[in-house]
């Protein structure tokens, strides 16, 4: 299994440089340049624009660019971003944590939630809680996250038992340790419910379908045949043999921690990644979204192989070598 | 623009002329400083303390103020960072800053600026004019890439700077050309300390840019206006603190700003930024046009007022394509027929535009300057009165015919037929899109409205101009004439026909000679008369059709003293703003 | 009489069994569908559904650009059978006039009634794109107006543009599970059933497609694909295009799955039996990933309803004047529209119900494909 492992991380470098060149190309390719808001700007004119284009390099031929940045790259170096004239890498770490934050604490509560009502959900086939549950998930995943994200705000607003967005209080400084801890942890309430809200719905529709196929196998039949405890069953049988689809969507869901949820987080505030990527991605700042696209890689990447460790673990059966 | 509104005076333009001259005296003193500014604007003396929280929809990009580029960041600067001269927010006029006076020679081409008298930086250090020849310098150094390079640059000659004593420079426009009649508006460029970055822009252009970005330490900045920044925090918020060295004073001699700490939290969602002004937590809100009536009726539940403010200066249109290396006949010819232009203004429906995306608030459009700009805005004008009968009437006349099948034709039988796009994600201009659509439909032309995405837009206009019909917007400055990139037959934004070598038609010519006349004319009742000309010529060749100008709403909490409206819905200045009640917790 | 009952039932019993031995896998599969209530109500929401769409032009009471520009942002018109005086009347709908428009209220003008006409006369279309007439279901006389769901931005009838959207939202999340789950089952399944190198190389080449900038890639598309033809078929082209690089995920899942699968008795058995890779995969572990395929399918219809209105935000959804529900809904989302015109949500209802729809007929179809559920 090291072996596995050490082989699939070095895998890593063929499929990084293969993203990097197409995304490069396809970014670059796409019609409009970062100077888009500048040559709309009445009183600038073009030689303005032009000596601007060469200061950021965009009059170098393409391969230029792209040598220069994978050389830069190689020195973990993430180059200087158009808009902030401040490093690449300052401008992700500004935002890491707070994305961390927030996915980690909704995924945690999404699988917490979702596996249970699951096994709930199909060990009680069509009965009323089922149908309540499915019902809910049904809104759930048909529930755009700006629109619930606005509607929690406002529930926030006539409530007042929320912050109104954001994620720190005016006076955050000033507060004591655990202060600071609760303030965050209130301000958090809104975002990871949304996105939780939409997870549970997913994985819980997953966990629900997988144990009714699991149920309805020969040695779970035999297993309740031998006259195990119904709950032994689906404990110790079933759910471990109906986990083995959600191991993969737990995979891309750590290769996605990064992202963000540009959408939601600008709704309500969240100072996440998510923001600014999307900010870049429409502005075409070259470097922050090349630098953005391979930390989303590298942890997909590490996303799928905790994934296929963990689907070797659970099933014995499977063997990579 | 350069937009620097931090105080002001309420004298007539021609007293202050005079005033600035002679070289205004203050009554008071402050220590070290002999001659304050005094900003008398706003009648009330206020109370000192308080922290005054507004919201911005984004992060600043940079507290850098040579390279400034965008709002949220000039939102910053603007209050750590004081020009020469700065503009008053209310009539618009240029008023003294750092520079207590200045003369200008008979010929119109040299000015020489005086600075105040003991004016210092936040960290106690003199503020002399080698700061003033650094911050030149830094703007013309290659690598530093400003906006206020353009400015100052006139014909591709640039302005010549010379340093007098310590509180006298001189700058000197190119003498093969005119003198420049705007001078005093394009010398309001930040003053950045030389004591802190005059290392950096040895080094290089580029290393200047990268200082004092966001990841700046603020305990290593320094500056000169009312705030200096205390802390930003990613995403979250600009926190300011009083400037303890400011350089102004209030009507009785006390030392400006009043408030403790400004702060600005980035709020990138509108409807967040209203819920959190109506709770009290941020103490002033842009309202849309469609909130207006719903705001006004919360006002005393939640302690603020909504001000009927006046227009923006943006002005939002449909331009057609008439650039021969972008169009092809038989579009090129509709498009540059001007009989075509005018009959399509008169479907052009303003009145329903400013209802339906406004909720009323707007006025009616008539040329390329809003009704907001009280200099320059021509009243006289009567908009084209929106009748599609009409419109279908002057296009029989000039050859377009609407046959059985309900198409309109051109004279050699070509249906009429063609794309308009717009940015994607601009509600408001989606929405103008789809009434105009809707209108030149009723028309019998094949009119097809599509949005696209920003950078791809821009990319069509300036670089391939593969387009038919666009519609998009422009800020604008009170000074209307300093948009030549736009109307100068050889601009690069002059979308519908860009970089021509000769004008192409008469019209274009004559807005030419117009614009070249205004750059030298120092006098602003003549500045009026050219301006009143263009907006005729505009009228009635209409390369653009306008929509109508929105109106500005600002809301601001009723413990904030010293409110005036101003120009595009500016409600005060940051120097003399104040708490009247019960300070925040 | 009791032994009489007893063979009469062995009758009755060994007759079906011949009917069942007789019949195609699809034709059980139809009869177990049957029983299935769930499934049953499933199956009638999506065929109202889609009749409904299919016949937009005939139950719209209006076309999907009809504005009212008098009547922007206005109210469902209740249909009211009781005049003002009190007196039963035929249904009919009162007139209205705008009376403020800072707030957009209307007020109805009780001495205007417009009675509800049924088979009325109305604007000329072609009945299923085919015959030309001008009957519509239901309407008032103009000036009268029936917004009976309110109306938009523009004063269109929202009943009409939820009718005619209808045939975006419903094709779309067709169309797009139609090319990502056969290919991404094929794919998964290959790497899944051979593993080892096999394996590895395709998933990480599926790797670099789902790290692909799709973004760049549609903006790229924006500049090249025609923006004058039909205002649905340029979003048809993208969702296509995106189809054929959003496989990649889903082949992954299939492939975790089936690498388990393929360790099971009935797979080593036809291994042992000497039939084909390929035969396998499809005949013996592609079904058995049906239930999780079923849901993967059903949770991706929402997702492209929904996405539409993400690419719209690029220019590259529908384009006015046509509709769909995640259009209609983006539009209504933002605060003052939720407070004041609480009718624009009404889309993120019809949403709703053909989720619901999906996923009952889903849970039905795979109990109904499911042949250890088989009964007689």
């Amino acid at each position: 299994m090291i072996r596995y492992i050490a082989r699939r991380i070095m895998n890593m470098i063929p499929l990084l440089v293969g993203v990097s060149l197409v995304s490069f190309l396809v970014v670059q390719l796409s019609p409009g340049d970062f100077l888009a808001e500048i040559r709309l700007n009445p009183v600038v004119d073009a030689a303005t624009v032009d000596r601007m284009r060469e200061n950021l390099g965009l009059d170098k031929p393409l391969y230029i660019q792209y040598v220069k940045w994978l050389a830069s790259i190689l020195r973990l170096d993430f180059g200087y971003s158009f808009a902030y004239q401040v490093p690449v890498w300052w401008l992700i770490n500004s935002r890491l944590l707070n994305t961390l934050l927030l996915s980690i604490v909704s995924l945690v509560i999404a699988w917490l939630i979702a596996i249970p009502i699951g096994i709930h959900a199909a060990t009680r086939q069509y009965s009323w809680s089922d149908n309540t549950l499915s019902f809910v998930s049904y809104i759930g995943i048909s529930t755009p996250t700006f629109f619930s994200g606005l509607l929690l705000l406002y529930v926030a607003f006539v409530t007042g038992w929320f912050p109104i967005g954001g994620m720190t209080s005016l006076e955050f400084d000033d507060m004591s340790t655990v202060g600071k801890v609760l303030d965050v942890a209130r301000h958090l309430v809104i975002p990871a419910s949304v996105l939780a809200f939409l997870t549970v719905a997913g994985l819980m529709r997953q966990m629900r379908a997988n144990l009714l196929e699991v149920l309805r196998q020969d040695y779970v039949k035999t297993a309740r045949a031998k006259g195990l405890a119904e709950r032994v069953v689906i404990n110790r049988h079933a759910v471990r043999n109906a986990i083995n689809p959600l191991i993969t969507i737990f995979g891309f869901e750590l290769g996605g921690l990064l992202g963000g949820a540009a959408i939601l987080e600008s709704v309500v505030g969240w100072p996440g990644l998510g923001q600014l990527i999307l900010d870049s991605v429409l502005r075409k700042d070259l470097y922050v979204v090349m630098g953005s696209l391979m930390l989303g890689t590298v942890t997909l990447v590490v996303g799928n192989l905790v994934a296929d460790v963990l689907l070797a673990a659970s099933d014995p059966r499977i063997r990579y070598d | 623009m350069v937009r620097r509104a931090t105080a002001f005076l309420i004298v007539g333009a021609l007293l202050m002329a005079l005033a600035s001259m002679v070289g205004a005296q203050s009554q008071f003193t402050l220590p070290g400083i002999p001659n304050p500014k005094v900003a008398t604007f706003p009648p009330e003396v206020g109370k000192y303390g308080g922290t005054y929280v507004v919201s911005s929809i984004s992060d600043p990009r940079t507290f850098n103020p040579i390279i400034v580029q965008d709002t949220a960041s000039g939102a910053v600067t603007n209050v750590m960072f004081d020009g020469l001269v700065e503009q008053d927010y209310i009539t618009g006029e240029i008023e003294p800053g750092l520079a207590e006076s200045w003369t200008v020679s008979s010929n119109g081409r040299t000015w020489v600026f005086t600075l105040r008298q003991g004016l210092v930086w936040s960290d106690g250090t003199p503020l002399t004019v080698d700061d003033v020849v650094f911050s030149i310098q830094a703007i013309f150094t290659p690598g530093v890439d400003n906006s206020f390079r353009s400015l100052l640059t006139f014909s591709g000659q640039q302005v010549t700077w010379r340093k007098l004593d310590a509180r006298r420079i001189q700058f000197t426009t190119p003498t093969s050309l005119c003198p420049v009649g705007l001078f005093l508006r394009f010398i309001g460029f930040p003053i950045v300390p030389k004591h802190k970055l005059a290392d950096v822009l040895a080094r290089s252009g580029a290393e200047f840019s990268r200082t004092w970005g966001v990841n700046v330490d603020p305990k290593t900045m320094v500056g000169s206006g009312p705030f200096l920044l205390q802390s930003f925090t990613p995403g979250q918020r600009v926190i300011m603190l009083k400037n303890q060295k400011y350089w102004q004073v209030d009507k009785r001699g006390q030392r400006l700003p009043y408030l403790v700490r400004y702060i600005i939290v980035t709020v990138p969602n509108q409807d967040a930024a209203r819920l959190q002004f109506l709770a009290k937590q941020i103490d002033a809100y842009g309202a849309r046009g469609r909130e207006f009536a719903e705001l006004k009726g919360l006002e005393k539940q939640g302690d603020f007022t909504i001000y009927d403010g006046p227009e923006t200066f943006t002005r939002e249109f449909i331009v057609f394509n008439q650039n021969p290396r972008g169009v092809r006949a038989p579009k090129l010819s509709w498009f540059s027929d001007v009989k075509f232009r005018i009959a399509l203004a008169h479907a052009i429906d303003q009145n329903t535009m400013s209802r339906q995306v406004l909720a009323g608030r707007a006025t009616t459009s008539t040329s390329d300057i809003s009704a907001g700009n009280k200099l320059y805005y021509d009243a006289s004008l009567q908009p084209y009165p929106y009748d599609l009968n009409r419109a279908q009437q002057l296009l029989a006349e000039a050859g377009y015919r609407k046959g059985a099948d309900g198409f309109l034709r051109d004279a050699q039988g070509n249906v009429v037929e063609f794309t308009i796009v717009t940015n994607a994600g601009n509600q408001d201009r989606e929405a103008y899109g789809n009434i105009v659509r809707q209108d030149f439909v009723k028309l019998g032309i094949r009119a097809t409205f599509v949005t696209e995405s920003f950078p791809s837009l821009v990319g069509k206009l300036t670089g391939t101009y593969n387009w038919e019909a666009i519609i998009i917007g422009f800020t604008g400055g009170i000074e209307h004439g300093t948009a030549r990139n736009l109307w100068l037959t050889t601009g690069d934004l002059h979308m519908w026909n860009p970089n021509q070598t000769t004008p192409a038609t008469q019209w274009e010519a004559e807005v030419d000679r117009v614009f070249e006349q205004y750059a030298c004319e120092p006098d602003q009742a003549k500045r009026k008369a050219l301006m009143t000309q263009f907006q005729q010529v505009v009228y009635r060749n209409l390369p653009m059709l306008y929509f109508p100008y929105q109106k500005t709403q600002p809301a601001l909490r009723n413990t904030i003293g010293n409110v005036k409206l101003g120009l595009q819905g500016a409600t005060g200045t940051l120097g003399t703003r104040y708490y009247k009640g019960p300070y925040r917790p | 009489m009791a032994t009489q009952d007893i063979t009469g039932r062995i009758g009755r019993v060994a007759a079906r069994v011949e009917r069942v031995r007789a019949r195609t896998p699809m034709q059980l599969a139809w009869r177990q569908l049957r029983r299935h209530r769930v499934a049953l109500i499933g199956g009638g929401i999506l065929i109202a559904l889609f009749a409904m769409a299919l016949f937009a032009e005939f139950l719209a009471p209006y076309s999907l650009d009809f504005t009212d520009r008098e009547k922007f942002f206005h109210p469902p018109t209740a249909p009211r059978v009781v005049d003002e005086q009190g007196r039963w009347q035929r249904p009919f709908v009162y007139g209205s006039e705008l009376v403020e428009l800072g707030l957009t209220r209307y007020a109805i003008i009780p001495t205007q009634k417009y009675p509800i006409r049924f088979f009325t006369a109305g604007e000329p279309y072609r009945f299923l794109w085919l015959l030309p007439t001008n009957v519509h279901l239901i309407g008032v006389d103009a000036p009268g107006r029936l917004f009976l769901f309110g109306s938009d931005q523009y004063g269109r009838d929202q009943l009409s543009r939820i009718l005619f959207g209808g045939r975006v939202s419903l094709l779309v999340g067709i169309l797009a599970v139609s090319i990502t789950i056969p290919i991404g089952m094929v794919y998964g399944g290959i790497a899944g059933y051979f593993g080892g190198r096999v394996d590895n190389i395709m998933m990480r080449m599926a790797e670099v497609i789902i790290a692909f900038p799709g973004f760049y890639l549609l903006l790229t598309l924006s500049a090249v694909l025609p923006s004058n033809v039909g205002c649905t078929t340029r979003f048809y082209m993208i969702v296509l295009i995106l189809s054929f690089i959003g496989w990649a995920g889903f082949s992954r899942l299939i492939r975790g799955f089936v690498l388990s699968l393929k360790q099971r008795e009935y797979v080593l058995a036809a291994k042992a039996m000497g039939l084909d890779d390929l035969r396998i995969i499809l005949r013996h572990l592609l079904p058995n990933t049906a239930s999780l395929v079923i849901v993967v399918a059903t949770l991706a219809i929402p997702g492209a309803i929904l996405g539409e209105s993400g690419l719209s935000f690029l220019g590259l959804g529908v384009r006015e004047p046509c509709a769909s529900w995640g259009n209609l809904l983006s539009a209504g989302t933002n605060l003052v529209n939720l407070s004041r015109y609480p009718w624009l949500l009404i889309p993120g209802g019809f949403i709703i119900l053909a989720v619901i729809a999906y996923n009952f007929l889903g849970d039905g179809l795979r109990d109904a494909f499911d042949p250890r559920l088989r009964t007689g």
